[in-house]
């Protein structure tokens, strides 16, 4: 056993330290089926100082450090990008320290999953507000805030989950232990507030994607769940995207306070269909797009107006209302009243057993999706040849498009899109040109999404590389990014590859 | 030992292991759901992601690709698992038939997880030690069960029992775990039988079920056993097989037949399913109950609930035993957490068993019950040794019972 190691486990002691191969590769790999980074060390620390331990040593010794939540990063963020180097898996400190009723605030050890901090919370009457991203069942608060998350439902109303963060306790690379936000006054008892005495620092750790900072506790505003809602299903009609993008514009335009809204593409709405995924939806004649609504309100006759005013909106696009159960057809039912908010992007998994998304997922302006979905079916034209190969291996072919599109703060959306494809072990054996392929395909869609203009939140390995790779940031803002790093975190130990911060290593 | 990757002959279950798309889901879900894996709560702090379903499927995937082989120190994490199939249940699983999302139409666990054990004993990185002590006592002629008993001990328990019989349509098959562990709770099955006016075939030739060798992955070592018992079966012209054991359940009523390829020629029954139809029609006269309704709930056993669907018989049971009021547990039925006995766990890791069980008491009682009812042996005896190990003040406040047991005492 090394020295090192021996260091480390007088740390956290050894239950709580493996370098197992078999525990390495556990850790190895996020929700994509091709990247993988498989550490030297997996340690699990219990609290912010034990962090600031380990954090040092890996200092002294150069070694790279990832930190992980629930590992549900769809970009291979919380996985080491080359072999070797540390994960920091978080989930021992899930602890919730306190909730304030008072001044509505609930502070939580990072490793907490948004679903179990939610399911303390619904006994208060209270929630998140955004309820974290689509996979929010199991992924944590700390990684949610790292990549500000949303598609876990609330985004409309509440915005991206970062928005409701009102301080950070944070571990720097170098092991200081930092609070931010109200936390920033030594005086002050409580957290209470995001904004003030200087700089918006709790904002370098809000969607840093790890490289700034390990967050060990996050105190986040929570909100009473209005009593009323409602939650509305309709069909599109053709040119469903356009439409669809114009019913949230007016949305924003009329100013009507909304929790969520989300279209289903054609495409998902019919392979869904035919794969079984939606029986909810078999009696419709026509398998298009799907937009559906949830509103919510203090009062009866508050709730009556808002839905008067979104069903005009909808109605006047020539859709068609569903009826109100779920087995009418009414997904939005589900997916507010049965936690449909945090499966409501699985249907892009197992649509053949082992066919996978490779997703861009990203912010972009609500008018500006229609045309990316437009040139998404290109790029699947263009690169057809490549999605042969895979279909001579594995008799299916990848699918490009996107998962549901959901409305976010401001006049933006959440777009998730990509294509579907496989990992290289196949039937008894190794195909390399699928993961040769896959890499190709990915980096390809990713490049072209990019120059749409698009925002990128959750960037992980693979898209945060890209990015520089492809000259997308300008330099200053590079360099500035580059600068904070440095100075942070000098030897580049922590999330050591993302935005190509390599250090000393050679990519 | 030379290690190597997997035979892929199960192809079928590899694929399926394909499936798992790494979302963590079947790890810890929430609001409702009462999480997933019975094993990686009982390790609490300690549980690394290979404790649960989606650091296994990362495993088995760098298996596949040829990056990890198969050893000795694999077969000790694989084998802390009770195969009890809640992260199957919950994968995926929108709880709503109207929306199906597609990886739960694909992915089964426990067969995936079987597969792998098949491949760690072929490698030779499995029996663990304590395994292989009870596939050597399946294979030994002179016990044929994996307690390694005498052969004739597991039939002490029918000694001058009136109604058994030679000939006849209903067949008892005892298994190993009650004729040699729980005999007072054979014999009280008997009782309600003969006052039912039932008569029973038992053979006492049977051999162990199998059940063991095959949650070990040792199929090797069940194929005989297997030849004989259904041997035995057939030769007794009895249209219908039934048993008191869980675990027999499942392996006489799916394994048998999958493994053989064949519709087996006779039915298989649990013990629940004759007492129901006795009960049904009047064969069974109970006391009448004149003090306050006993609180009960019932443990539906990985074996009869989640891998065969067998869950409102007991139910019904149980309801009808007048002078009881059943209340169900938190997590029932589909979601019933496992008592931790299955999978092999309590022969190699007891401890880990036993703290598992010690969960589900604690379930039970803040359920309001006073009695907690099983219908398997394992669950019984699991739940049991956990019992025991309680502090005092917590065992007062529940008894655990077998079904069968139950009745006997208020006939």
């Amino acid at each position: 056993m090394t020295e090192v190691y021996k260091k480390l486990e007088s740390i956290v002691s050894k239950k709580y330290i493996s370098n197992s191969p078999y525990i390495r590769h556990a850790y190895s790999r996020n929700v994509d089926p091709i990247l993988q980074g498989i550490p030297d060390i997996v340690i699990r620390p219990k609290n912010a100082e034990e962090v600031a331990e380990i954090l040092k040593i890996a200092n002294e010794e150069n070694i790279p450090v990832v930190p992980r939540g629930g590992g549900d990063c769809e970009f291979g963020g919380s996985k080491p990008i080359k072999n070797g180097g540390i994960v920091l898996d978080l989930k021992r400190m899930e602890n919730i320290i306190e909730l304030d009723e008072d001044n509505l605030v609930v502070t939580v050890e990072a490793g907490i999953s948004w679903g179990k901090l939610n399911e303390f919370l619904c006994h208060f009457g209270l929630y998140t507000g955004c309820m974290g991203p689509g996979s929010g069942m199991t992924a944590s608060v700390g990684g949610g805030v790292s990549h500000h998350s949303v598609g876990g439902g609330g985004c409309a109303k509440y915005g991206s989950c970062t928005k409701q963060v009102v301080s950070l306790e944070v571990v720097l690379p170098t092991g200081e232990i930092i609070n931010t936000g109200s936390q920033s006054n030594k005086f002050s008892k409580f957290p209470f507030n995001r904004l003030g005495n200087g700089p918006d620092l709790t904002g370098l750790f809000c969607g840093d994607n790890g490289i700034y900072g390990v967050k060990t506790k996050v105190t986040l505003q929570v909100f009473p769940k209005p009593e009323f809602a409602d939650y509305k299903t309709f069909l599109m009609p053709r040119k469903s995207a356009e439409a669809a993008a114009t019913i949230f514009t007016e949305i924003r335009k009329k100013g009507i306070d909304i929790y969520d809204a989300f279209f289903i593409p054609d495409v998902v709405v019919n392979v869904g269909s035919q794969q079984g995924f939606f029986p909810l939806w078999d009696r419709l004649k026509r398998k298009r797009g799907i937009f559906f609504y949830v509103v919510q309100a203090n009062s009866e006759k508050e709730l009556e107006e808002k839905v008067k005013q979104l069903d005009e909106i909808i109605l006047s696009k020539k859709s068609e209302a569903l009826g109100p159960e779920i087995s009418d057809g009414n997904y939005a039912k589900w997916y507010y009243t049965e936690q449909g908010h945090w499966q409501n992007y699985h249907n892009l998994w197992g649509m053949y057993p082992a066919l996978e998304p490779l997703t861009a997922e990203c912010f972009c302006p609500i008018g500006k999706f229609p045309e990316i979905l437009r040139d998404i079916d290109q790029w699947d034209v263009e690169h057809n040849e490549d999605m042969q190969k895979i279909l001579e291996i594995t008799k299916i072919r990848p699918i490009s498009g996107s998962g549901p599109i959901m409305l976010i703060d401001g006049n933006n959306v959440e777009l998730t899109c990509g294509f579907t494809s496989f990992g290289k072990y196949w039937e008894g054996e190794i195909h390399e040109i699928i993961e040769e392929i896959d890499h190709k395909l990915w980096k390809s869609l990713l490049e072209r999404v990019t120059k749409h203009g698009v925002q990128w939140y959750m960037m992980g390995d693979y898209m945060s590389r890209l990015m520089v790779d492809i000259g997308a940031y300008p330099e200053e803002y590079y360099n500035l990014m580059k600068s904070i790093k440095k100075i942070l975190d000098p030897k580049m130990i922590l999330s050591r590859g993302k935005f190509n911060f390599w250090g000393d290593d050679n990519e | 030992m030379e290690s190597r990757n997997l035979l892929h002959k199960d192809l079928d279950f590899l694929n399926l292991q394909k499936g798992c798309g790494d979302c963590g889901y079947a790890i810890r879900p929430a609001v409702n759901r009462f999480l997933t894996c019975p094993i990686k709560e009982a390790k609490g702090e300690e549980s690394f992601e290979l404790y649960f379903p989606r650091g296994r499927m990362n495993v088995l995937k760098s298996i596949l690709e040829g990056t990890l082989s198969l050893s000795q120190e694999l077969a000790e994490y694989v084998y802390q698992c009770t195969e009890c199939g809640n992260c199957t249940e919950v994968c995926h699983q929108t709880q709503n038939e109207n929306i199906v999302l597609p990886t739960g139409q694909w992915i089964d666990h426990v067969k995936v997880w079987d597969a792998l054990r098949r491949d760690l004993v072929e490698a030779g990185y499995a029996p663990l030690d304590k395994h292989k002590k009870l596939i050597q006592y399946m294979k030994d002629d002179a016990k044929r069960n994996p307690y390694g008993e005498n052969f004739e001990k597991k039939f002490e328990w029918a000694r001058n029992l009136p109604n058994i019989v030679e000939e006849g349509d209903l067949m008892f098959f005892a298994g190993c775990t009650m004729p040699l562990r729980q005999q007072e709770t054979l014999r009280n099955m008997a009782k309600i039988l003969d006052a039912a006016g039932e008569k029973i075939i038992l053979s006492k030739e049977e051999w162990c079920c199998g059940s063991v060798g095959m949650r070990i992955g040792d199929y090797d070592s069940i194929q005989e056993l297997i030849n004989h018992n259904v041997e035995l079966f057939k030769n007794s012209g009895a249209k219908t097989i039934f048993t008191a054991c869980a675990g027999c359940y499942r392996t006489l009523n799916k394994d048998y037949s999958e493994i053989l390829g064949e519709e087996l020629p006779f039915k298989v029954k649990h013990i629940t399913e004759i007492l129901i139809d006795l009960i049904n029609n009047n064969k069974i006269q109970f006391k009448q109950e004149v003090n306050k309704d006993v609180i009960i709930t019932y443990h539906d056993p990985c074996h009869l609930g989640r891998h065969m669907n067998l869950y409102e018989i007991p139910r019904e049971v149980i309801s009808k035993i007048p002078g009881t009021k059943l209340v169900e547990m938190k997590r029932n039925k589909n979601n019933a957490w496992c008592c931790g006995a299955g999978g092999g766990v309590k022969s190699q890791f007891p401890e880990l068993a036993v703290e598992i069980s010690k969960q589900r008491i604690m379930e039970a009682i803040e359920s309001g019950a006073e009695v907690l009812i099983t219908s398997c042996p394992f669950c019984i005896g699991n739940l049991k040794d956990a019992h025991e190990q309680m502090d005092p003040e917590i065992r007062e406040k529940i008894k655990v019972i077998d079904i069968i047991d139950y009745i006997a005492s208020k006939i």
